[in-house]
């Protein structure tokens, strides 16, 4: 029983994080219809952000560090949008196109940190106690509690901004129709620039909290592929979805790891991504239009 | 209030609009009739900056901003062609999409009642999903939404459009009343005798080319308009 619980946390643990970086696959992919694949290697750059601000800056205390890593990883997704797909848009170009570009710019960070950075693995320092938290059988890593809370932090400011701001408003009108938001007087533009501001930020933080809890290194960002897998599980362009498809993305993977084998863990994510296209390609609360008109 | 001259649009090789002149004076209904593909959309469109033209358009004497939000500040507003309502948000959520670029909130209150007293139905449903809307609600919204960013000029673009005729008279009543509220409209339709009927003036845009206009009820006596437009002699 106490197995069956610590894989739990394990898995809420890790899919929280799937949650933070699926999140920016979907915000992207509900506006702009394309799955903005560059989004792997702003979360490589936001764990070297906070690496740097951790060791360089005179050593910034742990929550300052993830505010800078949010903040430029915020900006590295803001210069990506209107360096690599912003002259797509203008042209009204396929989404293959953005696609195509996404990747490169993709190629383009990774190797752009092995230049200038080195191909190195690096680890952060420590900055919390390793000594795990025993609830009476059940024993719970430190990092693992910090790494859930930060993301449902983060998660919940980013639905109330949804929900309940008007800037939120925007977003949600635009991802059904920006052409009427448009009418309505939204600067389309300047939502787009939001949801990639944000999309970022949360990238970064997620680069931060995973590259502290493994170690940060150019190939990273290949751990999008499975919060991409969890967009899709729970629905590309639903946050609701993104979020509940990689919370049981986290719990499936660390099942299939803990009471199998670990070698199996991609396996797993990725037979389930084949299954979920075959069976209901729209994901657990994928977009259902309901326009009458 | 508006003033087009030589407005000319052009998608890809198709020269939709070919060098048309309108005015629009505050107060009154103007309609554009044609039938479909005729250039009324187009021209809908080039007001609210959704595409590019040539030609010099003008608004209360001043250049017509480029953007579509500028545009919609400068107080003109479309309600578009097959509605176009968020069918993801909430009744009220369109309705303050409407007033995106608003920040006067007892205003914006203000214009939420008139749009609920102008459409009950609209208030009863205030909490539903617009998706779940019959299309005669959708059209309801669309307008309402419309109205709440408290335009001077409203771009309406096919409002009967797939409505059955009493809903069908019911919005040309509702379009009377917005003008009663001192808005001016710019009415583009397929159902010409419903348009002209509750129009002050009226062109007729036939293959991009302005064919006819002049008072409303003059084009409604025109045989040929009659002929071609209102399928009686």
């Amino acid at each position: 029983m106490s197995i069956f619980i610590q894989q739990i946390i394990n898995g809420l643990s890790i899919g929280s994080i799937y949650a933070l970086m699926a999140v920016g696959y979907s915000l992207v992919y509900s506006i702009l219809n394309f799955s903005n694949f560059a989004h792997g290697g702003v979360i490589m750059l936001g764990a070297y952000f906070g690496l740097y601000a951790v060791t360089l800056v005179g050593g910034l205390p742990f929550l300052g560090a993830l505010a800078v890593a949010a903040l430029l990883a915020g900006l590295v997704a803001v210069a990506l949008e209107k360096i690599a797909y912003r002259p797509l848009r203008k042209r009204n170009a396929p989404s293959l196109y953005f696609i195509i570009s996404a990747m490169g710019a993709s190629i383009f960070l990774e190797n752009l940190v092995i230049v200038t950075i080195g191909p190195t693995f690096r680890t952060y320092p420590q900055m919390f106690s390793a000594a795990p938290i025993a609830l009476g059988n059940v024993t719970i890593s430190r990092i693992d509690v910090l790494m859930f809370a930060i993301a449902a932090i983060s998660l919940a400011v980013l639905m109330f901004i949804i929900e309940k701001t008007k800037v939120g408003l925007a977003i949600r009108a635009c991802s059904f129709n920006t052409k009427a938001s448009n009418l309505m007087g939204v600067n389309v533009n300047r939502v787009i620039f939001i949801i990639f501001l944000l999309g970022g930020m949360l990238a970064g933080v997620a680069g931060m909290l995973f590259g502290m809890r493994y170690t940060v290194y150019p190939q990273i960002g290949v751990i999008t592929n499975k919060s991409f897998i969890a967009a899709v599980f729970g629905g590309l362009g639903s946050l609701p979805g993104a979020v509940v498809g990689s919370l049981l993305l986290g719990i499936i993977e660390t099942f299939g790891a803990g009471y199998i084998a670990s070698t199996y863990r991609d396996l797993i994510a990725f037979s389930l991504l084949i299954i979920i296209l075959v069976i209901r390609p729209s994901g657990l609360m994928g977009r259902v239009t309901e326009d009458k008109a | 209030m508006l003033k087009v001259r030589n407005l000319n649009v052009s998608y890809g090789g198709i020269h939709a609009i070919r060098g048309i002149d309108i005015d629009v004076e505050r107060g009154e209904i103007v309609t554009i009739i044609g039938s479909n593909g005729a250039g009324k959309s187009s021209l809908l469109n080039a007001v609210s900056g959704m595409v590019r033209y040539q030609g010099e358009m003008e608004y209360e004497g001043q250049q017509l901003p480029s953007q579509p939000h500028n545009i919609v500040k400068a107080g003109i507003c479309q309600v578009p062609e097959g509605r176009l309502i968020f069918a993801n948000l909430t009744v009220l959520e369109n309705l303050k999409m409407g007033a995106y670029l608003r920040n006067d909130a007892k205003e914006i209150e203000r214009d939420l009642e008139r749009v609920y007293s102008l459409f009950p139905r609209l208030a009863e449903r205030k909490k539903q999903i617009a998706g779940t809307l019959s299309g005669g609600e959708q059209q309801m919204l669309a307008m309402g939404r419309g109205l709440m960013s408290s335009p001077e000029l409203i771009l309406l673009d096919e409002p009967s459009l797939g409505l059955a005729p009493m809903l069908i008279t019911t919005i040309f009543e509702i379009i009377s009343e917005i003008k009663a509220m001192g808005k001016t409209i710019l009415l583009v339709e397929q159902n010409a005798f419903k348009a002209l009927a509750v129009a002050d003036r009226a062109y007729v845009l036939e293959q991009g080319i302005i064919t006819a206009s002049g008072p409303a009820s003059e084009l409604l006596r025109d045989s040929r308009i009659r002929e071609a437009y209102l399928g009686r002699k």
